[in-house]
């Protein structure tokens, strides 16, 4: 008996909290993307390059000498002008086509490709490494957990109660679901439909931007980092319902989980092969989802 | 029309190529290299150190009175773009020699089409055991050190520094990352270190700390890993997030941590041990004046690739002048446990399997330089002949 309580504290517990953690990153990402996808319609294949973008302004702006938490205001607030010149200044001029699902999937797919390659032509081939903003680590029933990842999922927990509070709580996240239940309705009504679909978009790859700025100092910064998540977050969305805060939620953490736990027990190159054949089946069972679409439930 | 013109531009090739080389003609040498890409930071050591020895071979009066003259091609790092452009040095450019390739998967696809040219390569830079093993041929050279002798050398050493020690494996779950393993296992294993783990990650790892928990259960005293890149950055920063770092030896292959990723690395790179076959650090004249030339050159220090490279025109040199042509199967009874020297000593290019033997060094990450921490034999880091096409 002691036995199973032992392998609970130093095997199962330190796994599992190191996976919540994978898990609130995953879901950082993810959450810009199903906003995205829930209200624009528009799979955006260049949002691993936005968390990117986010990553290499906070390498810079920190050589220049501004502190990280500092940071963490002023990237987000950088990253919504630049997502809102993209959604009008390319995404609208293809969104109202009839093949709109490919020509917003292509375009996207394209701005990625451009900025990974003008990161690497700006910033070089060789990764940057920001110095972890809070050294040393806690450790509490025997489980050791660094600082700065206790801090990511505080700080994660609260980026996303905020957002789901936004989104369903105030007027303004009322609109949002407005403008994506039914958009014509909704203009008629006078919300301002282009802007909030071009706010909405800034707001997802604002999102993307922080949580650039969070996972720098864990997981290096260098021009094709965008690929990361990118996989693992979309199989979060479709999984947890395309356009659902609540299933992105859900899902990553469950995702996480699976990978976390299953990496102790077989080979860990299995790890992305089962999440992406939970994703396939889910697909086949259960199309919309854990959860359903943004304003619609 | 335009058959009628290549008929014309190719007989007037081989009328050129017939004609034969007068004494004064150059020695062409090809080189196929990876100029652009993941790589080019490589290819660029390789053209350097090549550059930098032809041009001093040249104002010495070249070869056997003739010129050395270079022609580049850039294989991208990839084997089909490299089996084009050496096809296309041999058939065009008429080259009498070949080198350059960097990835192994080149190495190998580019020898192949060396044998069916009927001329000889050398690689200055390939690491895998197999070009001068199980897959070795009769027009392949590699004038640097491969990884078994990079594993036998830091294995030597480990025995010393940490005798009987608890090792555990981190490699990436590719071939590189599988052989290099491998590979050090059984040295170490030879003297006297055992195993108390192994995990293989996917290449492009974002999290490694979910291999912590085995890692942490399996106690070592020291770890061996093989990856590369940015995953050395995530790995050695991770390790150092959880404070494993702490009373753990990290040694590894010789591409782990590398000028690329060491400034990324930072504090969590102290201490990492390796076997090399080059450092610019050596001690001796003749590496004081080769790093001093090719700083003067080019604005850089030298690294193996570098190095490696420039040691290979003198090889070549050596070779023709000893067989008095340039002809194939002269130069190859010419290579033959030819002894020449290079700026980290005597090597020696055994007749059998086509390897250089060379002194191996021990480095050790010190205030975020490699510092040389010991040395070892040639012969004792070796290892058996295993090519069976004699």
């Amino acid at each position: 008996m002691s036995g199973a309580v032992e392998y609970f504290q130093y095997v199962l517990a330190p796994q599992m909290l190191i996976g919540l953690v994978l898990g609130i990153a995953v879901i950082l990402v993810a959450l810009g993307l199903t906003i995205i996808f829930g209200l624009l319609d528009v799979i955006n294949m260049s949002h691993g390059e936005f968390y990117a973008l986010g990553a290499f302004i906070a390498v810079a702006l920190g050589t220049i000498g501004l502190p990280f938490w500092l940071l963490l205001i002023f990237v987000p607030l950088v990253m919504l002008p630049i997502g809102y010149i993209v959604e009008r200044g390319l995404i609208q001029r293809v969104f109202h086509t009839s093949e709109r699902h490919v020509t917003t999937l292509l375009l996207t797919f394209g701005l990625g490709l451009v900025l990974e390659d003008t990161f690497g032509l700006v910033f070089g081939p060789n990764p940057y490494k920001p110095d972890i903003p809070i050294a040393g680590g806690v450790e509490a029933f025997g489980i050791f957990l660094p600082s700065y990842r206790l801090f990511l999922i505080v700080i994660g927990g609260a980026i996303i109660a905020a957002v789901a509070f936004m989104v369903y709580r105030t007027r303004l996240g009322a609109m949002v679901r407005a403008a994506a239940y039914d958009r014509h309705m909704a203009a008629s009504l006078g919300v301002p439909v282009q802007h909030v679909y071009a706010g909405a978009f800034a707001f997802g790859v604002a999102l993307a931007g922080l949580a650039g700025v969070l996972l720098a100092p864990i997981y290096s910064v260098f021009p094709t980092m965008g690929r990361d998540f990118i996989l693992i977050a979309f199989t979060v969305v479709i999984v947890g319902g395309m356009g659902s805060i609540a299933g992105v939620v859900v899902a990553g953490l469950v995702l996480t989980q699976v990978q976390a736990i299953v990496s102790l027990y077989i080979s860990p190159v299995w790890s992305d092969p089962i999440v992406f054949g939970i994703m396939v089946a889910m697909l086949m069972v259960r199309p919309q989802g854990l959860f359903g679409r943004l304003g619609h439930g | 029309m335009t058959y009628y013109r290549t008929t014309m531009i190719a007989a007037l090739l081989s009328a050129t190529a017939i004609s034969g080389a007068y004494a004064a003609d150059p020695i062409k040498i090809g080189v196929v290299t990876p100029l652009s890409g993941t790589y080019a930071g490589i290819g660029q050591q390789v053209k350097w150190g090549l550059e930098l020895a032809t041009k001093e071979v040249n104002a010495a009066g070249g070869i056997m009175g003739r010129q050395v003259e270079l022609t580049f091609e850039d294989e991208e790092a990839n084997p089909s773009v490299a089996v084009q452009k050496a096809d296309k040095l041999f058939q065009v450019g008429k080259v009498d020699f070949l080198t350059g390739t960097v990835n192994s998967g080149s190495t190998l696809a580019v020898g192949q089409v060396a044998e069916r040219a009927g001329k000889l390569i050398a690689t200055t830079v390939s690491f895998a055991d197999s070009i001068t093993g199980d897959k070795c041929s009769p027009n392949v050279y590699r004038v640097n050190a491969r990884a078994g002798q990079q594993s036998a050398a830091l294995a030597v050493w480990l025995s010393k520094e940490r005798p009987k020690a608890q090792v555990f494996y981190l490699g990436p779950d590719y071939e590189m990352g599988r052989s290099t393993v491998a590979a050090f296992k059984s040295s170490a294993e030879k003297v006297g270190a055992s195993s108390t783990g192994e995990i293989f990650a996917p290449l492009d790892s974002k999290d490694y700390t979910q291999y912590f928990g085995q890692l942490r259960a399996a106690k070592p005293q020291v770890l061996y890993t093989s990856v590369a890149g940015n995953d050395t950055v995530r790995l050695f920063t991770q390790l150092q997030e959880f404070g494993l770092l702490n009373n753990l030896t990290v040694v590894g292959a010789s591409g782990t941590v590398t000028a690329q990723n060491i400034g990324a690395i930072g504090k969590a790179a102290e201490g990492f041990v390796t076997g090399v076959g080059y450092s610019a650090e050596i001690d001796t004249p003749e590496n004081k004046k080769f790093v001093a030339a090719f700083r003067a050159a080019n604005k850089a220090d030298p690294d193996l690739y570098g190095a490696d490279s420039y040691g290979m025109i003198y090889a070549y040199k050596a070779a023709v002048e000893k067989a008095k042509s340039t002809d194939t199967d002269k130069v190859r009874a010419a290579f033959a446990d030819l002894k020449w020297s290079t700026p980290q000593g005597e090597k020696t290019l055994r007749a059998g399997d086509h390897q250089a033997v060379q002194t191996m060094y021990v480095v050790r990450v010190t205030g975020g330089k490699f510092k040389i921490v010991s040395q070892v034999k040639g012969e004792d880091a070796i290892g058996p002949d295993t090519c069976k096409r004699h």
